[in-house]
């Protein structure tokens, strides 16, 4: 699969190549093909949703069967050794934690990690007021807390992030803009409005209805928008 | 208009050159006040070829009449010696001047033709000839081809000057061998050699002809073009920005104007806004649909 610009960009100046590596929350698998094709030792890819991970098995385990393990596992709670990491990548994961599980992921990230072990935690600032974007978010959270009892999605900023992993007792490296703006295209706004309605089916119908009658307006009405930023921060763990 | 040296030809070219095609769509008054509008914005380099219809002809009277402020880009789709022979002449008698300053083998596509143009009695020998007697100054050649086809041509052609090759954010977020043009960039940024960037304004195909007949497209590009300002700024700058000599205007006259906007404004893009426009056009095209994230 090809390679998103963003993470080569987050992944440039790491020490990949040799590494025995941690993709925390694989998604599709794009930070996974990043590791490979810099030359990774070892990859493993954990994600708690079994269809993220039968994608990542498909479309880059596949070729790689000797070089990365996809886990169906949750990330408070991993298979894999203490202080066993050289390189933990976190790209596009932090916002889909609430603030209640984004510590205990943080401390298991902290666990597994090895002296020296490279942290790259890459995501998005909070949107900006004017944004269309946010008003699906909105949706997508308020559906998401009706159904579960927690948001979707959380955009910590990155000042945010980095005092809370240097807290964690990271050492802060670098920090650099990956998308600026960011291109919330047709694709991803379907994509989440599918999120927000099957949240919101779950519901009764009094509630379900006006959400999904503003899920398919807001889909309409934004089409595409390029907004925000996406960052990348670095960090090291002291040896 | 910024500059950029075109090579090691000696000539800095603008960061805009002007694609005569547009001409070909309008009327003789209306193509000489184009040519008045592009030099007006400062471009100094123009690109034309025998198969834009009419656009050497009606490129002529502006060009005779500004003849030492343009850099002339010419080219053939001939491939041996007596046909190239015969359109460099014919291209000369149809603009009405008597020196090229670039002269390029057009549409590169297959393994073939590059043996073709290099053979004792192929196209380039024809190109050397002219070049020898003063009649044209520097040798390039166009692709929209394989890269690995033009990365050979690199290897096999000693004396390339220029290439002119398709580059934009669709094709940049591409990894696989048919889209590396930036493995050519690279290349030729190493020889020396001088890179013109086409279909930096590429939206996408045209849809199928039993969609939307040929005579029904809004615009007369071989593709469909992006075509709002913001964007077309944007897909400028995102050429302009990529290492490149200069960017080739859109063929439709149309778009011209917004081109040579974006052209006179240009100030350099950031990676980040870089990455933007690359997943944006990633995620459009996606095999995957269902991608929260980028």
């Amino acid at each position: 699969m090809d390679v998103p610009r963003t993470v080569m960009a987050a992944l440039a100046d790491r020490p990949v190549e040799g590494a025995t590596c941690l993709e925390a929350g694989a998604g599709v698998g794009k930070t996974t093909a990043g590791l490979l094709a810099d030359g990774a030792d070892r990859v493993y890819a954990i994600t708690n949703d079994a269809e993220h991970a039968r994608t990542v098995r498909e479309r880059v385990g596949r070729d790689h069967s000797d070089r990365v393990a996809v886990l169906d596992a949750d990330l408070v709670a991993t298979p894999l050794a203490s202080d066993s990491v050289e390189v933990i990548t976190a790209h596009g994961l932090c916002n889909v934690l609430p603030p209640a599980s984004l510590d205990a992921v943080l401390e298991e990230l902290m666990r597994v990690a090895a002296p020296d072990c490279h942290l790259v935690v890459d995501d998005y600032d909070p949107l900006p007021d004017d944004a269309a974007m946010q008003n699906l978010f909105a949706v997508e959270n308020a559906a998401a807390a009706l159904a579960t009892g927690d948001s979707a999605l959380t955009f910590y900023p990155a000042t945010t992030l980095r005092r809370l992993l240097t807290g964690h007792g990271w050492a802060f490296d670098r920090e650099r803009t990956l998308l600026d703006p960011v291109p919330w295209t047709a694709n991803h706004v379907e994509a989440h409005a599918n999120a927000a309605r099957a949240s919101a089916r779950t519901l009764s119908d009094e509630l379900s209805a006006p959400l999904l009658t503003e899920i398919d307006r807001l889909v309409d009405a934004i089409g595409e928008e390029s907004t925000g930023t996406m960052y990348s921060l670095a960090f090291r763990l002291p040896g | 208009m910024e500059t950029r040296p075109l090579g090691e030809t000696g000539h800095d070219s603008t960061v805009m050159t002007f694609g005569t095609i547009a001409l070909n769509w309008l009327e003789q008054e209306g193509a000489d006040q184009m040519v008045e509008l592009v030099l007006d914005h400062g471009v100094n380099h123009f690109d034309v070829a025998p198969m834009y219809g009419d656009a050497e002809l009606k490129l002529g009277p502006k060009l005779r009449q500004y003849r030492d402020d343009i850099f002339l880009g010419c080219k053939t789709q001939e491939r041996g010696y007596e046909g190239t022979k015969r359109k460099m002449e014919a291209s000369f008698d149809r603009l009405g001047v008597d020196t090229i300053d670039l002269y390029q083998v057009h549409g590169l596509e297959y393994e073939e033709e590059l043996d073709r143009i290099t053979a004792d009695d192929g196209a380039l020998e024809a190109m050397r000839e002219a070049k020898a007697d003063g009649v044209i100054d520097h040798i390039g050649l166009t692709s929209h081809g394989n890269p690995q086809l033009i990365l050979d041509a690199i290897d096999r052609i000693d004396d390339l000057e220029t290439l002119m090759f398709p580059l934009n954010p669709v094709v940049a977020g591409r990894d696989d061998e048919d889209h590396d043009y930036q493995a050519v960039l690279d290349r030729a940024n190493e020889e020396g050699i001088g890179t013109l960037v086409i279909k930096a304004f590429a939206k996408g195909s045209w849809p199928s002809t039993d969609d939307l007949l040929e005579r029904n497209r809004p615009y007369a590009n071989w593709y469909e073009p992006v075509d709002s300002p913001d964007v077309i700024r944007e897909r400028f700058d995102f050429a302009a920005s990529q290492d490149v000599t200069s960017v080739v205007s859109a063929g439709d006259p149309k778009l011209v104007a917004m081109i040579l906007d974006a052209a006179s404004r240009y100030d350099g893009m950031d990676e980040a806004a870089q990455r933007s426009l690359v997943e944006g056009a990633r995620h459009d095209d996606s095999p995957v649909p269902e991608q929260l994230h980028h």
